[in-house]
């Protein structure tokens, strides 16, 4: 082969590699792109009157008084809707009789439910028990989609039977085309700013606020409080444990048999897939140990424990290791036993990395969702007190995220909660990951002098 | 500082032994599920000091917890089990059924699908893997992609025996499902696969059918609220919440077991979409 | 460490103090001990716990159905447990996602350890451990939410199946391959390297013939923990695999969707109920003791392979 093919097949080589780490970068950013941008939208999104009357109706928050004067005008934008719907049903629906009248009255239904939609409850008519019938759209992205479908009809084109339908768009107008309420479509679509007053918001209340309704309304601060309990009770019990071994594996144990075992142990544990450990949770925490009665923080942070212990015991061990051997024999020099220069010395400058690698395993325990599956997660439930995790379970941001893309009933309604759940909690995960990654250049910096 | 320390403890056991009588611990059914958590909002709201945790991890584990004590109400979209009964009675726990609603089962297809009334017969060919192309059924030739619910959902359980089940000769006949089924884990999961498929078909409880999907009429039936109730709608069943005894009167369990027979109750299980048992 | 401080303390000390403290040593370091083998306990309890319900199911129902059969008809009458389509499903996406993850992962590994300046190199590392904490769940949201319906308007039938875990399970599985194989190729010395230089070998011939070979070991045991990490995966694969019981026509079909063991315990364990003892609760514990030998043949090999690399490069 010639020298000019060789280099050409190198720079290959090299360019490969190069593009390798490209589509690495490209997949993380491919990935977290949607889930930011979309969650940032539970945060950050125009609010409308009905998101404001539903703050203060609920959690006593907004200015009582500019929002009354708020919805006085926006009852003068809506009330000639309202007056074209009255006037329908005196002037042409009681014209109407038999199975005509019934057509009309379904379509009629129709446009009425959409406008309930948009909102709220229509004037005069009783409170309905569900939240999501006592508010009009808080968002005006979804107030878009809604007026889109007041304005058309969505009908499918079977004519080509070879192939599947095509959707057309019929304007809804047609269908009242010559009664009282053809006006009422062109009022709404242009009028529908004055009639909800979208303003952009910072809504920090998804943060800080229980949800309610099934998560149409509301935030997540039940599923927050939840993963940090979770997260914490497992810190409880994988780190003083894995401090300890992680002394024994780097100070006290003679290369044997009984240690190499015990390695191997640590890292099989490492191994063991997440579901694995939530059957185990199942079936030895709550049906064998009977920590709880059913489901419950505590039965949930052990199983976690477990499984980022062996994550704990690695980083630790290798934290001890980093400390440099001038240390340790000062400190005998200086006449001090061997646990004397663990807890005196060593431990103390390991510190920064075994912290590194804990806030690491935080990160892990905080993400993880089939070990608590069986262990700890509900759908729904209250913001639990410190001593109510010790028999209780909890809702948790990994658990709920799964359970509302998947099992909501109105999966779509409540698609920015289940993008700014993600964006939260890998949003909180990478963030102790990012505090892991500057401690441990700050470590290094130190070591290096 | 002992009595201090004594104090502490009393009121951590005193607050423990409030907080353990003012939950109410829900589990089961997926498809109850949202009845459960309006419930749940709705008396939590009026009953502020009262936690009421639901889990939707499916029938038979809502059962397996009645059994275990460990919730106080089980949502099942079926009937319990002759041995889940058994076991039960093992345990010392005697179930008592409550029926919060009924549900029809509503075939739903993307709306691109022109195909619009199906028979119970076909519905069994296309699950079976018999027909397996909608041309077959009068639509575009496209493979059909069949997506059932899990195999520990209640609504499997009920699909399998009112529709995969069925009579010839006078002899019961149970189909099996075909193997190239998707499975997915909720009514939900199940809609939004139809919702992105345009050639798929699905099974999910009427509360969860809206415009994104367009359901099938089943035996010239369509599958609403009042054809359930009439008995007219083929694929159809009631949905219960059990219960350790008939609960004590006065209790929250009580309370909650009989929100359904309210006017409120009533209102509720109709707006989200399923059919109350009684008529205000 | 030991002798110098024995040596000293029997300068100063009384023989029964001597013996005190021995015998607190003996105790601090079994106490140590004990609170190590918490893990190691760990280990065995759940193999023990896992092991002692799977047993059961093979008593009751045999092995040739489970292994052999595709039939998985969990909850009807007569039940069958036919797993293997089941065993298939797993292997496919951990296969594709090996696919994805291996050679992605050893070129990035090359790239990072010979190829970029160290600036550079310090760059990508974030890169690597932000791809490695993403919880799985958010992957699985990616995927069922973001990626399938991407795939679909790409001309899948659906777009949860087999291509999508593998794709997803492979990025997931990335950071794993890419940082235990840079550890093997850092591993191998610069003698090596500079040898190679010296010969005149270019920088891709120098890491191909040299450096490759003499890294293998290492970079297989990164291929095999990468792929017990997309083994053991459940979120993404629950939440976008399909879950069809079926082994996919032809086997390689990855458009279709495949169930995986890892799904089948987390589905269905909702109706599974060891009070009545039936054979669909122990099937589960079954699937997870196939899931948990399967993880510990991988992680012993990684880990015999990684000491058989250690020994040849000391040796060398």
């Amino acid at each position: 082969m010639g020298m000019k093919a060789r280099n050409l097949l190198d720079r290959l080589f090299s360019g490969v590699g190069v593009l390798a780490i490209v589509v690495m970068g490209l997949a993380l950013v491919l990935i977290l792109a949607p889930i930011f941008s979309r969650g940032a939208g539970a945060y950050i999104f125009k609010a409308t009157v009905e998101h404001r009357r539903m703050l203060l109706e609920r959690f006593e928050r907004g200015n009582a008084e500019a929002l009354a004067a708020e919805a006085e005008a926006v009852r003068e934008a809506r009330a000639p809707v309202y007056a074209m719907l009255a006037r329908y049903a005196a002037e042409d629906l009681a014209g109407l009789s038999g199975r005509e009248k019934r057509e009309a009255r379904q379509r009629l239904e129709e446009v009425e439910d959409i406008l309930q939609e948009l909102f709220g409850p229509m004037p005069g008519a009783a409170t309905p028990v569900l939240p999501r019938q006592q508010y009009g759209a808080t968002r005006w992205d979804r107030a878009e989609v809604k007026l889109d479908r007041l304005l058309y009809v969505e009908t499918w084109d079977y004519s080509d039977s070879g192939s599947m339908g095509q959707q057309v768009l019929k304007p809804r107008r047609e269908e009242f085309a010559g009664t009282a309420l053809e006006p009422l479509f062109g009022y709404v679509e242009t009028h529908l700013e004055a009639m909800l007053r979208p303003e952009w918001t910072f809504y920090w209340g998804f943060l800080t606020d229980s949800s309610f309704d099934a998560h149409i309304f509301g935030g997540i601060w039940p599923e927050l409080v939840g993963t940090i309990y979770l997260t914490l009770g497992a810190m409880v019990f994988a780190v003083p444990l894995g401090i300890v071994s992680a002394i024994y594996f780097a100070e006290y144990a003679q290369e044997g048999r009984l240690v190499s075992l015990l390695r191997t142990c640590v890292s099989t544990l490492a191994g063991v897939p997440s579901i694995v450990f939530g059957l185990f949770g199942l079936a030895f925490f709550i049906n064998t140990m009977h920590v709880s009665r059913s489901k419950s923080v505590l039965a949930g942070s052990l199983t976690l424990g477990m499984l980022i212990l062996p994550t704990v015991i690695r980083a630790a061990e290798e934290a001890i290791r980093a400390v440099p051997h001038s240390y340790k024999e000062a400190a005998v020099g200086l006449g001090a036993g061997r646990w004397r220069t663990v807890v005196t010395v060593i431990l103390p400058a390991a510190l920064p990395g075994i912290l590194t690698g804990t806030v690491i395993s935080m990160g892990r325990a905080a993400g993880e969702t089939a070990p608590i599956i069986f262990t700890a997660a509900v759908s729904v439930g209250k913001v639990l007190s410190p001593w109510e995790t010790l028999t209780q379970p909890t809702p948790a941001l990994s658990w709920n995220i799964y359970n509302l893309c998947t099992e909501h009933e109105a999966v779509d309604e409540i698609r920015h909660v289940q993008f700014g759940m993600a964006a939260t909690l890998v949003l909180a995960v990478l963030l102790l990951n990012l505090v892991a990654i500057i401690m441990r250049a700050r470590i290094s910096n130190k070591l290096k002098g | 500082m002992k009595w201090f320390t004594m104090a502490v403890c009393a009121a951590l056991m005193a607050a423990t032994t409030v907080t353990a009588e003012e939950k109410l611990v829900l589990d089961g059914s997926t498809t109850v599920g949202p009845i459960a958590k309006a419930f749940a909002e709705y008396y939590m709201s009026m009953n502020p000091d009262v936690n009421v945790t639901v889990s939707e991890s499916g029938s038979g584990n809502g059962a397996k917890s009645l059994i275990h004590g460990t919730c106080d109400i089980a949502n099942l979209s079926r009937f319990m089990k002759d041995n889940e009964f058994t076991a039960a009675a093992e345990a010392g726990v005697m179930p008592v059924a409550h029926v919060v609603a009924m549900d029809g089962i509503a075939m739903v297809v993307h709306p691109s699908n022109p195909v619009k009334e199906l028979t119970v017969a076909q519905v069994r060919d296309i699950y079976a893997g018999k027909i397996t192309n909608w041309s077959d059924l009068g639509g575009p030739d496209r493979d059909i992609v069949v997506v059932s619910r899990d195999t520990n959902s209640g609504t499997y359980e009920t699909f399998y025996n009112l529709v995969m089940t069925h009579k010839v000769d006078g002899e019961k006949v149970k189909e099996k499902i075909q193997s190239g089924a998707e499975y997915v884990g909720s009514n939900g999961a199940a809609r939004q696969r139809v919702q992105s498929t345009p050639a798929a078909i699905a099974y999910v409880g009427l509360g969860f059918v809206d415009r994104t999907v367009k359901d099938l009429t089943i035996e010239g039936v369509d599958a609403t609220p009042e054809s359930v109730a009439s008995g007219r709608y083929a694929i159809a069943r009631p949905l219960f919440m059990f219960t350790n005894g008939y609960p004590k009167l006065g209790s929250h369990v009580h309370a909650f077991t009989t929100i359904h027979l309210s006017p409120k109750g009533q209102e509720i299980v109709e707006e989200i979409g399923f059919v109350p048992v009684t008529k205000y | 460490m030991g002798t110098p401080r024995s040596s000293r303390q029997s300068l100063v000390m009384s023989a029964r103090a001597n013996l005190a403290a021995a015998l607190s040593r003996w105790l601090g370091n079994g106490l140590l001990l004990a609170i190590t083998s918490v893990a190691a306990i760990g280990v065995l309890f759940i193999l023990f716990f896992i092991a002692r319900d799977a047993v059961p199911f093979f008593q009751l129902r045999g092995f040739k159905e489970f292994f052999t059969s595709t039939h998985w008809y969990p909850s009807q009458e007569p039940v069958e447990f036919g797993a293997l389509s089941i065993f298939v499903g797993s292997g496919l996406v951990t296969l594709g996602a090996a696919l994805v993850a291996a050679p992605l992962g050893v070129a990035a590994a090359l790239c990072l350890s010979d190829v970029l300046p160290f600036g550079v190199r310090q760059a990508v590392k974030p890169v690597i451990e932000m791809l490695a904490a993403i919880p799985s769940v958010a992957y699985g949201f990616f995927a069922l939410v973001v990626f399938a319906p991407w795939l679909q308007r790409l001309g899948a039938i659906t777009g949860t199946n087999a291509l999508n875990v593998s794709i997803i399970l492979g990025i997931m599985a990335l950071p794993t391959v890419v940082s235990v194989s840079e550890d093997a190729l850092q591993a191998v010395g610069r003698e090596l390297r500079e040898g190679s230089y010296a010969l005149g070998a270019t920088r891709a011939e120098t890491l191909l013939r040299t450096i490759v070979p003499a890294a293998s070991s290492g970079i297989l045991a990164a291929v095999l923990l990468g792929i017990m990490r997309a083994l053991g995966e459940t979120m993404v694969v629950w939440m976008a695999s399909g879950n069809a019981a079926q082994i996919p026509d032809p086997w390689f079909n990855f458009l279709e969707p495949v169930r995986t063991l890892t799904a089948t315990i987390a589905g269905d364990m909702g109706e599974a109920d060891h009070v009545t003892g039936s054979a669909r609760y122990h099937v589960l514990f079954a699937m997870g003791l196939c899931l948990l030998l399967f993880c510990f043949a991988c992680n012993l090999i990684s880990e015999w392979v990684v000491s058989i690399q250690r020994r040849k490069l000391k040796g060398e």
